[in-house]
């Protein structure tokens, strides 16, 4: 059996060789726009969530260059990511690894800070409700003469 | 069937580069006995523990965030005014995505503050603030944008991140990095507590009582300046409002950002190129949207 073990180790190892591309990125944020072209304002051709992973190559300018287009550096990875291990609050990662949501500071740590502080939650979470969509902020840009029609700068 | 020793779980991943580590199904090539815990043992072995700002994560900033914004609205009242929230939030997310960070964690926040106060503020994760008192001095949407652009800037150079003392960070991962990941006992979290409420007072004292250092506010200024010309704003609008607040700081107007920012001239002074992008160009639809928006 130790023999299937290492098949299968083997196996892993020659899939990740496989790659082309130079680093694996991981997407650190809710979502993300994954991008036409290397520009702020270019048209985006999907949404990245939370852990998805990409073969890239970069960064050039900000940006990485995926199979299904450009994603920008400030919403990935390239360090290791750290596993979760089904815990609510704990995880511990290295200086050398990010953490997934659900590590550290999280809703269960918000939860107990709250008893004892009067800060006002309920208007954060009115503020956050206000986010608008980027199909939205695209049009309001281009009404006030900010964006052309091509919608990319 | 034997167990897959972690070591070789580990070897594995490090031969393909480590990449995907999320996606790879550990259990697949395990039979399920090597145990999460066990792997994250066997990869982090020869490596530091987090210790600083940079190392807090995109979600650990976005709950530090909420907690210092909810703090700052139990000190100053939020403005329910729809339409003028809204207005702000679409310029803010327009200036944001043409920073160094269009994304955060669950992205971009404005709320208007009910205060006479002239101030404006930019908690970690991206929840934005500016008052109604500040309002009254910005003359056009691209003075807000610059406004706006600025604090930005905060956020996308991590300035509040960077306010919280190394001691509230050394006892948060001393908790979070005792081995492996498990599920904490109640005194743990009350630890981490208590370690979140030393970093959430730290940036508020930041925010709202000292101000950053001069160096953070002229970086904010430079970058919040870049970030509105590249949204296709006029950068030059910030030198405009921050005379504006020059003569504001001259009548006498105090508090706000007048204590916790440098003097407006100087702010001036240190600006960079202010010169627009090439796109930019005035529009009347944007001064009456402007003038439609703040009404009050």
């Amino acid at each position: 059996m130790r023999k299937s073990a290492l098949r299968i180790a083997l196996a892993a190892a020659a899939l990740g060789a496989s790659a082309a591309f130079a680093a694996t990125i991981t997407v650190l944020v809710q979502q993300t726009a994954v991008r036409k072209r290397p520009q702020f304002f270019a048209p985006a051709v999907a949404t990245a969530k939370l852990g998805d992973s990409f073969e890239a190559d970069g960064p050039d300018g900000g940006w990485y260059k995926t199979r299904a287009g450009y994603i920008h550096q400030s919403a990935v990875s390239a360090k290791k990511v750290h596993l979760s291990a089904g815990s609510a609050v704990g995880g511990s990662a290295t200086a050398d690894e990010v953490t997934l949501a659900g590590k550290g500071f999280n809703s269960q740590v918000e939860s107990s800070y709250k008893q004892g502080t009067p800060a006002n939650f309920a208007a954060v979470d009115a503020m956050e409700k206000r986010s608008v969509p980027e199909s939205a902020v695209l049009a309001f840009m281009r009404a006030g003469g900010l964006l052309g029609k091509e919608g990319s700068k | 069937m034997k167990t897959l020793k972690p070591a070789v779980a580990a070897a594995a991943l490090l031969l393909c580069g480590c990449s995907s580590l999320q996606n790879l199904d550990v259990s697949s090539m395990t039979g399920g006995r090597v145990s999460n815990e066990q792997f994250q043992s066997a990869v982090k072995v020869g490596a530091a523990v987090r210790h600083s700002a940079e190392d807090i994560s995109e979600s650990e900033e976005y709950y530090i965030g909420r907690a210092v914004a909810a703090q700052i609205m139990s000190r100053y009242e939020p403005l329910n005014d729809p339409g003028l929230n809204l207005y702000a939030q679409k310029i803010a997310q327009a200036v944001a995505m043409a920073s160094d960070r269009p994304s955060v964690y669950r992205g971009y926040h404005v709320q208007v503050l009910n205060s006479g106060e002239v101030n404006a503020f930019a908690a970690p994760g991206g929840f934005l603030f500016v008052t109604t008192g500040l309002l009254k001095l910005v003359r056009s949407e691209d003075e807000l944008a610059c406004v706006l652009a600025h604090e930005v800037a905060h956020v996308a150079k991590k300035h509040g991140l960077k306010t919280i003392k190394t001691s509230r960070l050394t006892a948060a991962f001393a908790v979070l990095g005792t081995e492996a990941a498990k599920n904490y006992s109640s005194s743990q979290v009350s630890q981490l507590t208590d370690a979140f409420k030393g970093t959430v007072d730290d940036v508020v004292n930041s925010l709202v009582v000292n101000g950053y250092s001069r160096d953070k506010e002229y970086e904010a200024d430079k970058f919040g300046a870049r970030y509105a010309r590249d949204a296709n704003y006029d950068p030059a609008a910030m030198k405009s409002f921050l005379d504006r607040m020059a003569q504001a700081d001259k009548a006498g107007a105090g508090g706000g950002m007048f204590k916790t920012h440098p003097a407006p001239s100087k702010r001036i002074s240190e600006l960079g190129d202010l010169q627009p992008s090439p796109d930019f160009r005035r529009s009347a639809a944007r001064e009456r949207r402007f003038k439609a928006a703040t009404v009050y």
